[in-house]
Parts: C-alpha cells; structure tokens; sequence
C-alpha cells in the first residue's frame, strides 16, 4: 500500500521536476535559435569554407597532395620513416585507414553545404541570397569532385540527417554517372544563379568562389569524366534525384567563355609573380632578371579558386590554416646551421615530392628556353654544400619545385668582407617571409611548421585558358599563356596542348587527373624508373616497389582505397576498389 | 534494542547506536579478599581498554537491585553499596563486568574491554546507518585509524590494501596525483569512477581531504547496497565519513610526521660509449658505415668520452631529487556535551618530487574541518530536534613536471636525452644550442637538453592553487520516537587558479622558443543539493523488525566559470615568480589573448525509498527503488528508474546450527540483484547543436588576420539518449570462526552494463559527430574474499588479514557496424598504429597488435617459414600468422595485453606487544600486462635506449626476444608487437611500521598516547617487470586504458618518523 502511495507522490512531483532539469547551452546554438537571420545563414556557409582548411591539417591524406604524387612529375620522397609519401607515389598502401580524415573531412563539408543549402531561405536579399547559395553549391560540387576522382563511386547524400536514428542504414555508393549529375547541376545552378560582379568585387566579399569559379570548375568536371570515362557530355541530375539531360561540350565552351571575357581574370605579366619566392623581402637577397614582384593572395588575377591560409594557425584551433602543403613539400634539414641560408629562400620541410629528373629533362629537351622550367623547379644541386640524404630523405633527386614551398626571409643581415669588399649577407633567417611585419607578422611568431600563409590555388586562370584551348581545340589559350612565358605561338596540337599543361601547371594538382584522363598513366608513370635518386644519401636509381608503377595503375585505374574502417562501419554496403587488398602493402623500400 | 536513523551520528556518538570496532584490549580487573561490612561509599573511575579514555554513562549498579549510577564526564562514579556486594557494570559497546566490593578499596579503576563480537557494529549504507550483522549487500568499512596508519598522503593510498573488489591504482606517483579507483571491473568508457558522497553530499572530492580527518569509508560495491544512490551508482559508492564531535573530555590529538623519499629503481640507460655502440650497430645492420664520432662530436667532448674520463650523462639521475622531504601534522580536538559535540581538524601535508630537478614537483595541502551536532530539543529518551553541520575546507598548491604522452612527457624526455650531449656548460648553465654550435657539435641537430626543456619552459614552471569547500547542514526532527524526518542542505565550492610560464630557450635546431610566454587561468563554481528523508523504524509483535526510508534529493553543479589569459614578452623574463600577464609587454595584439567559458550545468531530481526488514535479527530483507531525472537528458528520456533487492539469513541462529557453536561464531548467507544508473555524458547530446569555435572560421580576408565567423552542427542528435544501466547479482556470506578469531568474508557478482553511454563512431559520410548512444553492453564477473585472523598470547596481539579479488571483463556489445571503438595512434611511438582499443568479445582497453614467436635464427629458418613480411633476414621478428592466410598483414593484429590484473591482493599483518607494534601492509596484482616504451622508436632512432637492449640479437642464438638493431622503419620496431608488452604482476610491500608508545613506560605522564614510529613505504617490490614501477594507472589520459608506461612518474620509497600523541 506504502509503495502505491509513494509512486503516486512521486508521479505528482515529478512534473514539477522538469522545470528543474531544463538547461541551457551557454555556449553553442540550436535548431530552436540558429539559423534565424541572414547572418546566421551566411556563417553556416562560412562553417562550409572552413573545412576546407580542416583538411589541409592532414594534406597528406588529400586530393591535391596525391594529385602531386601519384602523377608522373614528381617522387614520394620524405624520410625513411614516412612511407605514406613513398606509398602514395607507387600506388601501394601501409595504412588501408589512411584517407579517414579527408573521407571525414570531404563528407562534413558536403554535411554542411547540405545544411547551408536547406537554410539560406533565410537571406532575404536576393543578390545575397543567390550569391551565398552559389557558393554552397560550388563546395559541394568541388567535394564530390575530388571523392569521385579518388574513391569512384561514393556515397551520394545531398540532405540533411535529423537524428542519429537517420543515420544507422548506411547509403551505397551511388554510381559515378549519379555522382557527376550531382556534381553537375550543382555548377549549372550555381552558374545560372550567381551575379555576374568581377572577380574582385564579390558582393559577398574578396576570398568567395563566384560564378567564374563555378564555370571553370565545370569544365575541369567536364574534360575529367568525357575524358576518363570516353563519353561526350556530362550528365544532369533532375528533381527526384535521376539523371535527366545532360551538358553538352558547347555548353561548357559557353561557360569557360563568359569566365574569360566578363570575370576580370587575367594573366599577371610575370610567370615568377605568382609564386612567393619572388616577395619583396626575400627577393632582396635572391635577385632574378626582370625583377619580378609577388602578386598577393587577394589581389591576383589569376586566382579563380584558392583556400585560403592565414596568420593564425595554432595547434590548438588547426593548423590547417597555414599552407601545410609548403611544409610537406620543403626541404629536410641536416641540422648543419647554414643549410637555408645556401638554400635560400626556400626553407624547411619534410620533403615530400622530389621532382623527376625527366620532367627536368624532358622539358628542357621540349622547351629549351622556357623560363618557367627555373621558375618552377630549384636545382638543389647547385646550391652551395647541398647535401643529398637530409634526415634520411628518401627519393632524393635534389630537384624540388619551387611553387608551393616554405619560402624564408632575412630577419637580420650583416655586413662581411668577401674578396675585399663589403657585402651584406644574411645574418639570421624568418622561417616564412609572412612572418616579417612587411606581410602579416610582427617578427616573432616565425614556426616553421605553421607560419605557412600563402593560398592553396585550385584553379588558375592559366588552367582556364588551356581547357578552353582543349575543349575547342584551337590554340588562342595555349598561346597566352605562352606568350606570357615569352615563347611563340604555336598551333592547335593535343602534343602541344598537353605539354602546355605539363609545364604552366607544374605541381599545382592538375597532372594525376590530366594522365588518368588523357589515358596515358601507366606510360607516364612507368617513365620514372631507371631515374637518379638518393635514398638516405646512397645513390640508387628509381625502382618499381609491389607489383610495379604499371601494374599497380592497371589494377586500380588511379582509384585509391575506401577506407576500411568506413567499410566495416558501413556493415559491408561499401565495397573496396578494385587493386586495395594484402598484395598492396608497402614495407619498406625494395633497394 | 532500539535504534534510529541518523547518517551522521556515528559510533560513541550516540551511545544506543554506535559501537566500536574489534581492538584487543586490556582488561584490569580489581580483586581483592571480600570483608564483611554492611555498607560503604565506593568510588571509581572508569576507562575504554582501547583508547585509555574515559568513558562517560557508563551503568554501574549494584547486583540484584535497582540502586545505580553512571559515569560523569570524567568517567568517575560514586555509589554507596552493602558490603560483599558486587557491582554490574555495562556500557554499550563494551563486555559487561562485574566487581566485587572490596573494603578498603578506595579508588576502583576499571577498564571496560570492547566487545570484540563485533557483530553489533554499525556501518554507513546511504540515508542510514545500518548493523553490520543485518547488512545483507556486499560493503566494505575501513576505519579512519586503519588509513591514518598508513601514512599517506591520500586517503585513496591507504585503502589499496583493505578493500577488496575495489581496484585502486595511482595515475601518476607525482606528488598531489589522484588514483584511479575501479569498482568491480570496468563497465563503461565513460566516466568509470565511483560516487563518492561525503558526509552525506554526493559527489565530493576525496583527495581534498586528509585521512586524519576521516572517520570511517564505508564502499558499497553491489548494486543493492548502492541502489539508494541510483543515479551515478554505476560504478559503486564510496562513502566517507569525516570525524565528528564526541560528547565528554575535549581529547586533543597530533598527529605528523617526517620523511624522506628516494627512487626505489633506478632504469639503466646506456651511458655515452654503449650508446655509440648501438648507434653504428644500426647503421652497420642496414649496410651503412658507422658514424664519424670523431668528427660530429665536440673533440673535447669525444676525447673525454673515448679515454673513459666522462661516461656521458645520466639524464634520469641529473633530474633526481634524492631524499626529497615529505611531511604531515595533524591536529584533532573533539568534545562537547551530549546537547552540542564538535570535532575540529586542521593539517598540514608537504610532499616534494623526486624527479624533475632543479623544478622538482611540490605539493602543499592545508585542510580545516569543523563539524557540530547540537540537541535544540530533548524530549524524554530521544532528541526531539537536532541542527549540526560539516564543513570541510581544502587549499593545496601543486607544481609538477610534465607527465602526459611521448609529446609532453619530462620523464620520457629524460629516459630517451642523449647521453653524449652535456647537461651544463662550463659557466654552470644549461648546455644548450650555442654551446652545441660553439662546440662544434654536428650530431643529431634535434637532440636538446632535456633538463633545461623541463626547467625552463611551463613544462615545469607551472603553479596550480585550488580551493574547496565541502559543508553540509542539516535539521533532524523526531516528533515521535523512531520517526525522524531530517533535511539536508549540501554546498560545495571549488576554485583554483593556475599560471605558467614558457620561457625563451634554444636548445635543438627544432627546439626554439624565441619569445616567452605567461599563462594565468582561474575558475570557479558551485554545487548545491538538498536532500529531504523521512524515516521511521518501528517492530510488530517484537520480532518483525522495520526500518523505512522515503526520501527526496536535489542537485544542480557547475554554476562557475572559466577565465583564461596569456600573454608574450615579460619583461622579466625568464622568471617564474615575476611571470604575470600584467607583467608581459606585447608588441601587437595577437601576442595577448583571453578567453572565458561557463561551466557545464546540469542537474538532478530524485525519489527514493527502502525498507529493511528483519525478523528476530535472523531473516533480512531489503527493498529499494530510487527514480532519477537527469539534465543531461531530452524530456521524455530524462527519468530512470532504480530498483533493488536483497536478503540475508543467519544461519549461525538457527536451532539446527547448535552443534557447530564450538567453532562456528557466526554465518550469514546473503543475496542481492539491483540496478545502478549511470548518466555521465555531455549535456545537449538530445538536440542538434551549433558551435563557432576558431577552428571552424575562415579567412575571406587577404589580409589574413581576420576570421570570419562559421557555424556548423558539430553533433548528430541523439533524441532518445538515456540511463545506462548496470545490473549485478551479488551472492556472498559473512563468518567468524573459533570464537571470531577467524573472519571470512566471500562474495561473487555478475555485473552487466546495459546500454552502455558511448560515443561509437559512425560512418564519415554522414559528416557529423557522433553523439553519446546508448550503444553497448559490458560485463563484469568476479568474487571476492576476504579473510582474517586476530588473537592474543598473553600480551602478544597478533593479526593477518588477506583479501583477493578476481574479476573478468568483457565487452558484449558495441553499437556499431564494426563493433569497436578504436584508440589512439602515436601512443608508444610516433609514427605507430592503434595500440587499444574496446571491442565486442575483449576486455575494454585490451592492447592490440602483433604476436611474435621469436626471432629468426638463421637463412633456413626464414625459408622454411611461409608467412612472413618480404625482405625478412635472420635478426628480424617472427610475426605471426594468426589468421592463416600465408602473409603477415594488418589483419594480424590480434590481442596482445590486457591491462586489466585478473587477481588483485590486499595483505595486512600486525603485531604488539606491551607498547609495541609492528604493521605489514602490502597489496599485489597479477595477470595484467604494461604496454612500455621508453623511447620513440619508429621515429627517432637517435633517442638513446636502456640496457634493456643488450638483449638485442645480433647472431644466432642470442635473443629470441627483441630483433637486430635497425632504424625505426623497419617493421620489426615499427609494428606495435608483444615485444613492447610486458607481464605486470606485483607484490608491493607497501608499508612497514615499527612503533612504540612511550605511555607503557612513563604511565603517568599527562597523555593518553605517546607513540613514536618509524614507518618505510613502498619497501620492496616483487615483479618482473623491466621498468621502474610496476603500478601504472596512465592510459593516454582515457578512463578506460591503463598500463601505459611511457615514462611513467614512479611513486616514490619514502622512509619516515613519526609521532601520534594524545592528550
């Protein structure tokens, strides 16, 4: 009796309990208050951008890093430790886990641009309203590009999960065909939507992808899938999520034109400007004939797709906010305390991505007066007391690009007699000329690992000229950018067009998928062996390892492994690339 | 006999209710020839045989009639009696005497005995208190003296031993460090602690108090017994009682001692010579030529090293802080009237590190105590109303060295310095970059001093303050006797604040710290609870017995806040004491920075009842229910409910038993089921949350210095997020055997935790969080026994207790696909693979990688073995093939360790004779494994090793354990393998007491006790374990791993002088 009467005290007491077990977040938002306003729909598009940069923190597992490689023009390199750079050159694995963090951080960003897509009712102003929707759009199609060129057929989801209950059937992979319809009418809305400002007058501001990214990044969608895929239009998704009509060529000839004529990109006069070893504080102490002078982030023309990178990349908040890249790709240190001074102004790394000998070679077989070939590649060889096996580099060729690289500065000089004379030299070094006060720094916060500030270009203007040039197959592109480089014109040939790209596009993330879809990828990466290189200073020449460059193309076409933990959470719906089992595995270098 | 229910009135407090525990004592008993007379005056005065304290209300009556008296505050009795008479003397708790009157006798000095039956006493169970004898889940009691005696700086030290079924590791040997305390297995990945409720407020702070200041612990480990605390009794209760007033002679008491603290093993690390031996060894393995010593190394430097005249530097013993003091004092005063007692405690503890010098670890802790009872009302034979309090206060300060990963570890740093690099220069400073340069050094650009990187960053100069108050006060009415309603406000506060300083430093090519910085944090908050119980005890026709409790409790936390500052260049740099953030001067903004935060809130709602029965003390049953709501929980989901029940029978009470009374004191047979909850996740896991934070901005802004705001749903909702639940079977008896010499004590218990709280990983795809499921089950089977032994030859008191405990545990369900929730990678090394993890048919937190069969002798043995990795040469590690498809492959990774002790061991032996005493404690555990690397191997080849490598192979028949020497890449170092395990068995001989009270010798002087001891902790370990200590709580800072050693900071052998006195 006792017992019934305290439970029906209790039930009474309870409602009046509930009031008391109410709380509130102090710190985040919810469905109930966000997204409200205008401003709340635009930093749901802001929180899209930045997981741009969440990747850039593990660049090693990303698109772009792979893109540089994998492809032909450069080696794994790295010390002997860091087989994930070797692996990646030789289509072999160690860690079958090892694209996690960019699947994770691929797939919150298309996550997020779902949310931004659902909510951006909430702008009222309609400019605004269809820039920032754009916007969106262009991220999730630039997401769903770069997992459909690595993995294949993905998982396609374009809404938003409501609870954890949503998420317990795991999708399947869509079919490419799906994915590139999505990816698609992402870019045809976002093309059709979008105002027509130049490029430097966004309405949403400077840093926004705009309608000419949309447009250019549609034909890079483009030539990829007619490419690889041997068809002739890209196809089109429809309302109820089938493929319905498609985008012809001309209609991406179309698009590319409008970015040529009416987006106020252009070509900056001097090849070297765009790279940042021509700033006006190192430049001071590695003079090059015509004085060329660094275009910055922001304020060059060519930029039509860059993440950017910033000043205050911390461990804390992430790191990726510097251009970790510049970091992977510098040079290992010895120890030996002159090493970046005889360097200069290319400063510390890990040194991944050697670049091949016969890029070096064959290009200035090719193209002997190019001066973009020293504008972008630093014979390390003849630098002052280079020395070949750094902390156990691997895959050493002492070739190394120059584009997109830890790029120092004098923090002090001082005066010293040379051969009678007085010369001022270098006394102490900034590891990164942004730490100087003249660009973002103030002098101290100098880390060789984060003071990497420079943008990550995606998309140059250069790159727009050159699909023109391969879509219509005339050689007005191809001769710009020439003319540019100050060689002559020449006429429409697919040799001269890829070659074009080979040299303009050097190490900017475009050489893996122009191989994988010109069909060429297996003569080009077998092209690397025999090669001259050092492996922990021993010389040694470039060997397959596993199965062998060929072999390994053929069995994977270019695809690299799902990882397997997203198998198994997926109960077994994914399915593993063709190429991805045991027989893959990197040990250690076969010498 | 009757009895009430008060939590807080504890034993001799309320005469009726408390008894003491089982101390032999010594009985003096006045007889002299019998005259007769027929009247006279006898006077006494009467003792406790225990303590030599009088002892007040004590009956004294004249045999065969009602003529009688008590004792007064002074134990002195008068009473005029008839010649020849003899005088019944009683006193609870004690054995009844009696004496006979004896003309001439003009002072009768008596001492009671205490009754060693025991059984009648009392232990605390939760809103009561509760007979022993009737209890009927499975609880242990550990009285405040027992932990006192050991000495330790923490409570949670001295009850390792005594405790069995509670597994109580150290998470660090660093002074002012906590310990991790399991409560019958791991049942969760959460939080796995136990509830600690601390006069009667739950959820206090065990390691802020003192042991002086502890009455009893009393831990309830079934769910029965923790059941009345449903919410967060998951994982057991612990409940401690701090001292309280005692009505009679003030008794004042210190307490303290002096020590002094050594490394108990010290690790063999290669000196300079053995060092560059391996070095080139490595090299030569790999076909590579030996390093030019001669040439990358200073010539003075090489010159000393190769004419034997310097040995290179011992890292480990630079940074010893050899004999490092430790100290304690205790003050106690209790007294006070049967209307108003008190109890008052201040201490002081001081303990310094032995590691980390010149910035050796300190910790200092200041605790004050004042707790009060006062009868406002006294009706008849019982207290109508009653008010008292506890309030507990804590200050400690605390500076330690680094402890945590391979990345912020100034042991590891020391254990893998390089022995050819010097520790100070010639000026005395740190050897450092310049000297490296100046020397010529051109070694290995990234080898630093690790002294100064300790000393002169926030690695060691760091300073935490902290702040708490523990208090309760509660009001207690019985308008009729036996119905007590008692209401209970609990307050808690805690603050602290903490400033460090990193300071400039250029010690290796990658170790530059150009500009300094200051660190000031400081945070505050508060807890309030209020508990309201009604309780009423009451007997039907004499033999059914009823003890019933309703009761009502609310609790809200985390009302603080967080702020935080920093700042660049001081401009008193390189000092700590100067290192303020007023005192930095920044030449641009982003060179300060702030930052301020809320604390969690949250709150709890409950109900409870139980009711005890009993019949004639022989038949016990016990029935409770509590109900919960949590904050943490969506509305609809927020409330749990409790239930439990149990029963027990004294088999010794019955008829049939008779015949086995010469040997059999007493049996109890007892059984319980019931369930405990467990809400401990992050709130708002219910709802789609928003974060803002920094590392989800993005800089539009070419400027690059200017975020814009981004938002994202950082969480995929969980609406139906509820209770965990831990369900256990407890089946156990208590006995006492040859006249209760002998005590045996058994319990098993199945324990399964059900809907486990987990964070499960889901798939990336969906591009969220996963938020807390309640996703999982795990069990926990065990028993445990306890057993003791207590007698006397003439004054010769002797006794051994041994508890043991066994527990399993299995993880039975993990909600996800894979069914594993992995750990982390770089543990060991950078640059290695997951090395724990929890999944569906292991123990939490197994240790996870390759099994080894040895290593490969010779050419023929590699050939005849088909699975293996290509390239593999004799030296190299036999992998094996544990899933038999003919290569060695991640898949073959397998369990290679648990870190959880199947067996767990408490011993305590103690001896006295007249006024010495001798006291033996140890405590062991065995069947668990350590994960220990000393150096990172796969990445950095040049940390130096321990002479543990001279086991290496380097030809066949030398070693079958650890591979030929090659740089860390090659699978044979860089797969996580059983080389890295070790077994972790124990057998710590963790304090031995020698004392003497110099009271036996000089009887009259004016104290009680006078007792001077000497004590050695952590005397001998026994274990084949290679590093310094075996007892490793670390796990990579998760609850659920342990077993880490990476460096681990080893508690410290301490020998120490010590004084109790009374007066």
């Amino acid at each position: 009796m006792k017992k019934v009467l305290y439970i029906a005290v209790t039930a009474l007491m309870f409602t009046s309990c509930e009031s008391f077990l109410d709380t509130e977040s102090y710190t985040k938002k919810t469905t109930a208050n966000f997204p409200v306003t205008e401003k709340d729909a635009i930093q749901m598009v802001t929180g899209v951008y930045a997981t741009l940069n969440k990747s850039i923190a593990n660049c090693q597992n990303t698109y772009f890093y792979l893109s540089e490689l994998a492809a032909d023009d450069r080696f794994g390199g790295g010390g002997e430790n860091d087989k994930d750079m070797q692996v990646m050159d030789h289509l072999l694995y160690t860690n079958i886990n090892r694209f996690q963090s960019f699947w994770t951080d691929r797939y919150s960003g298309i996550n997020r641009a779902n949310w931004a897509i659902a909510n951006l009712d909430k702008v009222e102003n309609e400019t605004m309203r269809n820039q920032m929707m754009g916007e969106a759009l262009i991220l999730r199609a630039f997401f769903y590009n770069e997992l459909v060129e690595m993995f294949g057929s993905v998982p396609l989801i374009t809404t938003v999960p409501q609870d954890v209950a949503d998420a317990q059937i795991y999708p399947a992979q869509s079919p490419v065909d799906d994915v590139y319809a999505a990816i698609a009418s992402d870019l045809k809305k976002a093309i059709e939507i979008m105002p027509d400002n130049k490029w430097n007058s966004t309405i949403s501001g400077s840093g926004h992808l705009t309608k000419w990214t949309a447009e250019a990044l549609l034909g890079r969608v483009f030539l990829f899938y007619t490419g690889f895929y041997g068809k002739e239009s890209l196809p089109l998704m429809g309302e109820d999520g089938a493929i319905a009509g498609s985008i012809a060529k001309a209609e991406v000839v179309t698009a590319l034109e409008d970015c040529i004529n009416n987006s106020g990109h252009e070509l900056v006069s001097d090849y070297r400007s765009l790279w940042p070893y021509t700033n006006t504080v190192s430049k001071q102490f590695y003079p090059l004939e015509g004085n060329p002078q660094w275009v910055k982030d922001g304020e060059n023309p060519e930029q039509v797709f860059a993440i950017k990178c910033s000043h205050l990349a911390d461990w804390s908040t992430t790191i990726g906010y510097s251009n970790q890249y510049m970091l992977h790709f510098a040079i290992r240190s010895h120890g030996g305390a002159d090493q970046f001074k005889n360097l200069f102004p290319f400063g510390q790394g890990w040194g991944a991505g050697p670049v091949s000998p016969k890029l070096w070679k064959e290009w200035q077989a090719a193209e002997p007066n190019d001066l973009r070939r020293e504008a972008s590649i630093l014979d390390g060889s003849k630098t002052k007391d280079y020395t070949y096996g750094a902390d156990k580099q691997m895959e050493e060729t002492g070739l190394w690009q120059k584009k997109v690289i830890a790029t120092t500065a004098p923090k002090s000089t001082k005066a010293v007699e040379l051969d009678g004379k007085i010369e001022t030299v270098i006394n102490e070094l900034f590891n990164s000329f942004t730490s100087s006060d003249k660009y973002y720094g103030d002098g101290k916060d100098d880390d060789f690992q984060l003071g990497h500030e420079v943008d990550l270009n995606i998309i140059r203007f250069a790159d727009v000229l050159l699909m023109h040039s391969e879509l219509t197959q005339t050689a007005d592109g191809i001769n710009k950018v020439r003319a540019r480089a100050k060689l002559p014109a020449v006429t429409y040939s697919e040799t001269a067009l890829r070659n074009e790209r080979r040299w303009e596009l050097a190490f900017e993330g475009t050489r893996w998928a122009d191989i994988r879809r010109w069909g060429i990828a297996e003569q080009a990466l077998s092209n690397q062996l025999g090669s001259d290189i050092w492996n922990r200073g021993v010389a040694t020449v470039m060997k397959n390892q596993g199965a062998g460059y060929a072999a390994r193309y053929a069995a994977t076409k270019g695809f690299m492994p799902i990882p397997q933990s997203e198998i198994d959470l997926s109960n077994g719906v994914l399915k593993q690339n063709a190429g991805w089992d045991a027989s893959a595995v990197f040990v250690s270098w076969n010498e | 006999m009757e009895e009430k229910c008060s939590t807080f009135s504890l034993r001799k407090l309320s005469s009726r209710l408390m008894q003491m525990v089982i101390v032999t004592a010594f009985l003096l008993v006045n007889c002299l020839p019998a005259m007769a007379q027929t009247s006279t005056k006898v006077k006494g005065v009467i003792t406790s045989g225990a303590d030599g304290l009088p002892l007040i209300g004590v009956n004294v009556v004249e045999k065969g009639t009602t003529n009688g008296t008590v004792t007064d505050f002074d134990g002195n009795f008068e009473l005029t009696v008839s010649s020849n008479s003899v005088l019944d003397i009683s006193y609870i708790g004690y054995l009844s005497q009696q004496v006979k009157v004896v003309s001439g006798t003009s002072l009768y000095k008596i001492v009671l005995k205490e009754d060693s039956q025991a059984l009648d006493e009392v232990v605390v169970v939760g809103y009561g208190v509760q007979k022993k004898k009737l209890v009927t889940g499975a609880t242990v009691q550990v009285s405040g003296d027992n932990l006192q005696k050991l000495s330790t700086t923490n409570a949670l030290g001295a009850l390792q031993s005594q405790t069995p079924g509670v597994n109580i590791t150290q998470s660090s040997g660093q002074p002012g460090e906590g310990f991790k305390v399991v409560i019958r297995g791991l049942g969760t990945i959460g939080s796995s602690g136990p509830l600690y409720v601390i006069d009667g407020v739950a959820g206090g702070d065990i390691n802020a108090l003192n042991p002086s200041d502890i009455e009893s612990i009393d831990v309830l480990k079934d769910a029965a017994s923790a059941a009345i605390y449903g919410a967060r009794a998951a994982n057991g209760v612990v409940l401690v009682t701090t001292k309280q007033g005692k009505a009679g002679k003030l008794q004042l008491t210190y307490d303290g001692y002096y020590g002094t603290q050594y490394l108990a093993n010290m690790p063999s690390l290669l000196k300079a010579k053995e060092y560059m031996t391996m070095m080139d060894e490595t090299r030569f393995n790999e076909a590579n030529p030996g390093y030019d010593w001669a040439n990358v190394l200073p010539t003075t430097l090489y010159n000393s090293i190769m004419d034997g005249s310097w040995q290179g530097t011992n890292w480990l013993k630079e940074s010893y802080n050899e004999a490092a003091p430790t100290q304690n004092h205790a003050i106690n005063l209790a007294g006070g009237t049967e209307q108003s007692k008190f109890s008052l405690g201040f201490s002081y503890t001081s303990q310094e590190g032995i590691l980390g010098k010149p910035v050796q670890s300190q910790y200092d802790r200041y605790t004050a105590r004042i707790n009060s009872d006062h009868v406002l009302l006294k009706v008849k034979d019982f207290d109508a109303i009653k008010i008292g309090e506890t309030l507990n206060f804590n200050y400690n300060t605390k500076s330690g060295i680094a402890i945590g990963n391979i990345y912020g570890n100034s042991i590891h740093n020391l254990l893998v310095g390089n022995p050819l690099l010097p520790a100070y220069d010639e000026e005395g400073n740190f050897y450092d970059y310049d000297d490296k340069v100046n020397n010529g050094w051109d070694f290995d650009g990234n080898t630093g001093n690790p002294l100064a990187g300790t000393a002169l960053s926030n690695w060691g100069l760091n300073l935490s303050k902290n702040y708490a108050l523990q208090s309760s006060a509660y009001l207690e009415i019985q308008p009729i006797k036996n119905l007590v309603f008692r209401s209970q406000f609990g307050y808690k506060m805690t603050a602290s604040s903490y400033r460090s300083y990193d300071g400039i430093r250029h010690l290796s090519n990658n170790t530059n710290v150009e500009m300094d910085n200051v660190y000031q944090s400081a945070s505050s908050g508060h807890n309030i609870t209020l508990d309201n119980t009604i309780a009423y005890k009451f007997k039907v026709a004499d033999k059914h017995q009823f003890d019933v409790v309703l009761g009502q409790s609310v609790e809200k936390w985390g009302m603080g806040s967080d702020i935080n500052a920093s700042g660049n260049n001081s401009i008193f740099e390189g000092s700590f004491d100067h290192a303020w953030v007023n005192n930095t001067k920044p030449t641009v903004l982003s060179q300060r920075g702030a930052g301020g935060s809320p604390w969690g809130e949250g709150a709890l709602a409950s109900f409870f009842g139980r009711a005890n029965y009993n019949y004639k003390e022989t038949y016990m049953a016990s029935l409770t229910m509590r109900a919960d709501g949590s904050s943490n929980f969506a509305k609809g989901k927020r409330w749990g409910y409790f239930p439990s029940a149990s029963a027990g029978w004294v088999m010794s009470n019955e008829a049939f038993m008779e015949n086995t009374k010469g040997w059999l004191d007493f049996m109890k047979i007892r059984a319980s089921w019931g369930q405990n909850g467990n809400a401990a996740i992050d709130n708002f896991q219910y709802q789609t949350t928003f974060a803002f934070d920094e590392s989800n901005g993005y800089y539009f802004d070419s400027g690059k210095l200017t975020q814009t705001v981004g938002g994202y749903a950082d969480i995929l909702a969980n609406p139906d997020v509820t209770w965990e639940t831990s369900e256990q079977l407890n089946l156990g008896f208590d006995s006492r055997f040859l006249n209760s010499r002998l005590g045996l004590t058994f319990d098993w218990y199945t324990k399964t935790t059900k809907d486990w709280l987990v964070t499960a990983p889901i798939s990336g795809v969906w591009g969220l969080n996963p938020p807390s499921v309640n996703g999982g089950d795990i069990e926990n089977r065990g028993f445990e026994v306890a057993l003791n032994w207590n007698d006397k030859v003439d004054e010769f008191n002797y006794g051994a207790t041994v508890n043991f405990a066994h527990n399993e545990n299995e993880v039975t369900r993990i909600a996800n696909a894979e069914g594993i929730i992995h750990g982390d990678a770089n543990v060991l090394s950078q640059g290695t693979t997951e090395m724990y993890r929890a999944q569906e048919g292991y123990s939490i937190g197994y240790f996870y990688g390759y099994k080894t069969a040895g290593v490969f002798q010779n050419w023929d043995q590699v050939n005849n073995t088909s699975a293996k990795y290509a390239g593999a040469q004799p030296g190299d590690l036999i992998f094996v093939d544990t899933n038999g498809d003919g290569s060695i492959t991640e898949n073959d990774r397998t369990q290679i360790g648990n870190p959880h002790p199947d067996f767990t061991l408490g011993l305590n032996l103690n001896f006295s004779y007249k006024g010495f005493d001798l006291n033996v404690t140890g405590t062991g555990a065995f069947g668990q494994q350590i994960a220990k690397s000393y150096r990172s191997f796969a990445d950095s080849p040049l940390q130096n090793y321990t002479t543990d490598i001279f086991g290496r192979w380097t030809g066949e028949g030398t070693s079958n354990k650890l591979p030929r020497l090659t740089s860390g890449s090659h699978t044979n170092w860089q797969n996580i393998s059983d080389i890295y395990i070790e077994d972790g068995d124990y057998l710590k001989i963790q304090n031995l007491t020698i004392g003497y009270d110099f009271k036996k010798l000089f009887p009259s002087m004016p104290l009680g006790q006078a007792r001077l001891y000497f004590t050695a902790q952590n005397l001998i370990t026994f274990t084949g374990y290679s590093g310094m200590d075996p007892e490793i709580g670390y796990g990579y800072g998760k609850s659920w791993v342990s077993g880490i050693d990476l460096g681990y900071y080893p508690s410290p052998r301490t020998y120490m002088v010590g004084v109790n006195l009374k007066f």
